[in-house]
């Protein structure tokens, strides 16, 4: 264990993601999340043909933020440990986050097609909010702190393969790479279609 | 599980879930543990990745699963045993079978040998539509993969001839040589947490607790057990007679209800059914179920949700639905799919009016008039029993543990002995010294011990058994042959019990019959005595390739009952008609027609997804998991449906043959068009009800009781066909049409 300062990670690992829904309605459960709400959602690419593929996507709390970047009201900001968290009262609905975010995880109420977005709610790690810990206030505005009580998030909590991983950066960096030197590469793993392409060998 | 306790001995998975991070290939056959069992997901992915292990996906639907696979193989539903038995003639032809194992362990190699002949390839890439080279490619990857595993699930037994489907899994594990040794086994995965231990006491309609049978021996023993006489057991029957005939089973329960008695296997219909936690919808040919729900004269429905059972039935009169406490609720043990045992502890107590199950069953026993023999081994706290159950919602914890020290005290035959209420309590608070490979303990007050003490665990030292008929351990740490329960010699005259040399270590090194009156007296003695002398108490014998005592000794393949092959029903046809099973009539030939195909050209198959399980009245009760997959749908090819001019998200009526009714059955789902299926095949979660052939019923549920999410029940549209050992449905295969609606 290192002592260095953490910095909160997700990793999403797409051979082991069996899209079995787990971490998506945890996280609802967690966080009391709405109908048509999703902190995490899973994506599955060319579903019931070869190459079928599944990712988990949160919020990747990404370390150059483009949501942080673009916010012109300074809502969204990092946590000393790197989680990125929406202050709800100062967020003005914009929608600028949504647009810049590479994975979709800004999520808006949606209470009309030309009305107003209502503030933007996203994954929190589990780590609450601004608000004081574990308030009634921040409950309500944004869910659990799994964080403060020194709990991972809850989808990587309930994950039934554990291809979603949370945690301090060099701890899941050290997961993916026991992984990765197991897995290794070529035809042992995979299978020689996955290494090489079809056709004849020799 | 009949399949398995007639090759090998005991019916139940033979290693564990976690034992398959130590195979080098996995051949998963009618099953999809991505949807089904996802946790276990975790041992074989990380055999993939750890040991470079082959996955093999053998189904007729391209599944999660398949997504995860190295090879993945597209079979006709209901042709697993040609497939299968192509893989043994290959092996055989190329002489990579083990022949250590199969001369040493098994009986009727010979006979399987003379059936394997007639799979060659060309013949089994005619029935299965796998092609010549993805056979051979598969069992070049098992024969180089060893040890390996083969997992199945209800795709291989439901069907008409389930029972040998799974049988001929067994003899390719056991040619392969892959049995009792870690990474290797016959993996059948359990469809619930608790459902071994439901099979264990005495679930099946022939079998007391630890599958004693219900002969009079048997009977006896119980009358030892519950310290009752044997007479007042007999008294409780209507005759000796009726008291050791099977009954009817969950298959076709309906039928007891609905045909003339004069066809019964007794003398009056059924006039009560009592549910307790399973749903209708989850039974095939549901539009029979619901005829009998409306002749039927009381219904029951214990469950904590309002089932499809209480709006299906067009009734308005004596149907009596009881809350049910949840496992959240209570305390109690349950038995996994490995043979594990866990101990649950109680959350909260019963809400609302809900009461447990033990409370029910006791108030039950109270108002029939047997209580007091009910509640008689419950010695440590029977006292917190009240004189009256009438109100009583939940009963003190002791009376459950009570309950676990009967079965322990009862089952002896499958050793559920060791796995006492203080034991698994305490494996519960030392959960993490347990190893996740070999699921043993290292240290700490449970030093030794198998997580789950899983049966056979012989005395309350006992480590319990983590992998069946292995050699390389003593009989006191879990070793074992396969089980001597079939005398000491086939009616051929061959030796049932195994060669000198194949033995347990630490015993004596040869075959040996079981310990005599090991699993009926009581004191356990003659069990400890043989495992001080290094036996195992079940004997040491051979697993059955022959199983002479049921239909099809050596399996053979015979088509679906609804085949689309009339050329292929002539050549492998199903079995001759059965006047009587559990029961009810049972017609096989007079049933297979081979012109239905003309009418309905395509297969239909039924299955689960991850979402909802079973027949899913909490599931769709779910706001989250409703909003993951919301509505009742088929699979549909691109092809298929271009060519009946259906769109992804039409409405669609599927029908399928009248073969017990003058109309077709029908059902109204929306079309999901996708390549899962092939383009001969659809499919239909089975999960939903609340619609009846494009009616809704959601009206009928009382206030505020309707699930989220109602709809068809693929079960409305599934036909005629049951298993010919054990009357499992054959809800895998069946032929329907398909129309835009």
């Amino acid at each position: 264990m290192a002592l260095t300062t953490a910095r909160m990670k997700f990793y999403i690992d797409v051979k082991r993601c069996i899209e079995c829904g787990g971490c998506e309605v945890a996280c609802k459960n967690e966080n009391n999340v709405p109908q048509g709400i999703a902190r995490i959602r899973v994506v599955t690419v060319n579903e019931g043909q070869p190459g079928e593929t599944n990712i988990a996507v949160p919020c990747m709390h990404c370390s150059k933020a483009p949501c942080v970047a673009v916010c012109p009201v300074d809502a969204l900001y990092h946590r000393p440990d790197g989680i990125v968290h929406v202050n709800k009262e100062t967020c003005i609905g914009c929608g600028y986050c949504l647009y810049a975010c590479p994975f979709g995880a800004p999520q808006f109420p949606k209470e009309s097609a030309f009305g107003a977005r209502g503030v933007m709610d996203k994954c929190t790690y589990c780590a609450g909010g601004p608000d004081e810990p574990f308030s009634e206030k921040e409950r309500r505005s944004y869910g659990s702190n799994r964080i403060a009580e020194g709990k991972l998030p809850m989808c990587a909590s309930v994950c039934s393969t554990k291809a979603l991983i949370a945690g301090d950066a060099e701890e899941v960096a050290k997961v993916v790479r026991a992984r990765v030197a197991a897995r290794g590469s070529g035809g042992g793993a995979w299978g020689w279609e996955t290494a090489y392409p079809a056709g004849p060998r020799f | 599980m009949a399949g398995l306790a007639n090759v090998f001995g005991y019916g139940a998975m033979t290693n564990s879930q976690n034992d398959i991070r130590n195979s080098r290939s996995v051949m998963i056959i009618g099953m999809n543990p991505a949807e089904n069992h996802p946790i276990s997901m975790q041992h074989i992915l990380t055999a993939k990745e750890v040991n470079r292990a082959v996955i093999i996906s053998v189904d007729p639907r391209f599944t999660k699963t398949s997504a995860f696979a190295n090879m993945y193989v597209r079979i006709r539903s209901g042709t697993d045993i040609p497939f299968i038995f192509g893989l043994i003639n290959i092996i055989l032809a190329k002489g990579w079978e083990d022949k250590k194992m199969i001369n040493e362990r098994t009986y009727g190699f010979e006979a399987l040998k003379t059936e394997v002949a007639k799979y060659d390839p060309d013949t089994v890439a005619d029935i299965t539509g796998a092609s010549k080279e993805e056979l051979f490619r598969v069992a070049k990857a098992l024969a180089e993969n060893r040890p390996g595993t083969v997992i199945w699930a209800m795709g291989g037994t439901q069907h008409s001839n389930g029972t040998a489907v799974v049988r001929s899994y067994c003899a390719l594990q056991l040619v392969l040589g892959n049995m009792g040794r870690p990474g290797g086994g016959c993996d059948v995965f359990r469809g619930h947490d608790g459902i071994q231990g439901v099979t264990d006491v005495g679930g099946g309609p022939e079998h007391l607790p630890g599958y004693y049978g219900i002969a009079e021996s048997a009977w006896k023993h119980y009358s030892n057990v519950w310290d009752v006489p044997y007479e007042w057991l007999v008294s409780r029957f209507k005759s000796k007679e009726m008291m050791e005939k099977p009954g009817f089973t969950v298959a076709r329960w309906y039928e007891g209800v609905l045909l003339d008695p004069k066809e019964l296997g007794q003398d009056t219909n059924i006039k009560a059914v009592f549910f307790m936690g399973h749903s209708t919808n989850s039974m095939q040919q549901m539009d029979r179920v619901k005829k009998a729900l409306e002749k039927v004269e009381l219904i029951v429905d214990f469950d904590p949700f309002v089932t499809n059972t209480a709006v299906l039935p067009d009734r308005t009169d004596g149907i009596y639905i009881m809350p049910a406490a949840t496992n959240y609720e209570q305390p109690g043990s349950a038995t996994n799919t490995n043979r594990d045992l866990q101990w649950r502890q109680k959350v909260v107590d019963p809400i609302w009016e809900a009461r447990t199950d033990l409370a029910i069953m006791i108030d039950l026993a109270e108002r029939l008039g047997f209580k007091k023999q009910f509640i008689h081994n419950f010695k440590r706290d029977w006292r917190g029993v009240p004189a009256s159950m009438k109100e009583v919602k939940a009963l003190p914890d002791q009376t459950v543990e009570d309950v676990l020290r009967e079965i322990n005290s009862a089952c002896l035959s499958i050793g559920y002995i060791g796995q006492t209420p203080e034991r698994l309590k305490r494996q519960q608070q030392w959960a993490h010294v347990f190893d996740i490979k070999t699921k043993k303990a290292e240290g700490g007050p449970v030093d030794g011990e198998q997580w789950g003490l899983p049966w056979p665990c012989w005395h309350d030292k006992h480590p319990g058994t983590h992998i069946l008929y292995r050699l390389d351990t003593p009989a006191s740490r879990g070793g074992a042959g396969f089980r001597a329960v079939w005398g000491p010699k086939a009616p051929d005259g061959e030796t049932m019990l195994a060669s000198d040399g194949a033995a347990p270590v630490g015993g004596p090194n040869a075959g040996y019959p079981a310990q005599k009156e090991y699993a009926t007296d009581l004191t356990q003695e003659p069990i400890k005595q043989a495992l001080a002398e290094g036996r195992n108490p079940y004997g040491n014998g051979r697993a059955r390739l022959n199983a002479w005592n049921i239909p099809d000794p050596v399996p053979t393949h015979r088509e679906p009952i609804h085949s689309p092959r009339p050329d292929l029903i002539a050549k492998w046809p199903t079995y001759d008609d059965v006047k009587e099973h559990y029961r009810v009539p049972q017609p096989y030939k007079s049933m297979q027609k081979p012109d239905w195909v003309k009418k309905y050209p395509i297969i239909l198959t039924t299955g689960r997804i991850v979402e909802l399980e079973g027949g899913s009245a909490a599931e769709r009760s779910s706001w989250w998991l409703v909003e993951l997959n919301p509505e009742m749908y088929v699979e549909i090819h691109p092809k298929l449906a271009n060519d009946h001019g259906i769109k992804h998200g039409d409405w669609v009526w599927i029908e399928t043959p009248e073969d017990m009714d003058d109309k077709p059955s029908r059902i109204k789902v929306k079309a999901k068009v996708t390549r899962r299926v092939g383009p001969d095949t659809v499919f239909l979660p089975y999960h939903w009800g609340g619609v009846f052939e494009g009616k809704s019923l959601a009206d009928k549920y009382p206030e505020g009781t309707a699930p989220y999410s109602v709809g068809e029940s693929a079960n409305t549209v599934t036909t005629y066909g049951y298993d010919r050992v054990t009357q499992m449905q054959e809800t895998k295969t069946t032929l329907c049409r398909i129309k835009k609606a």
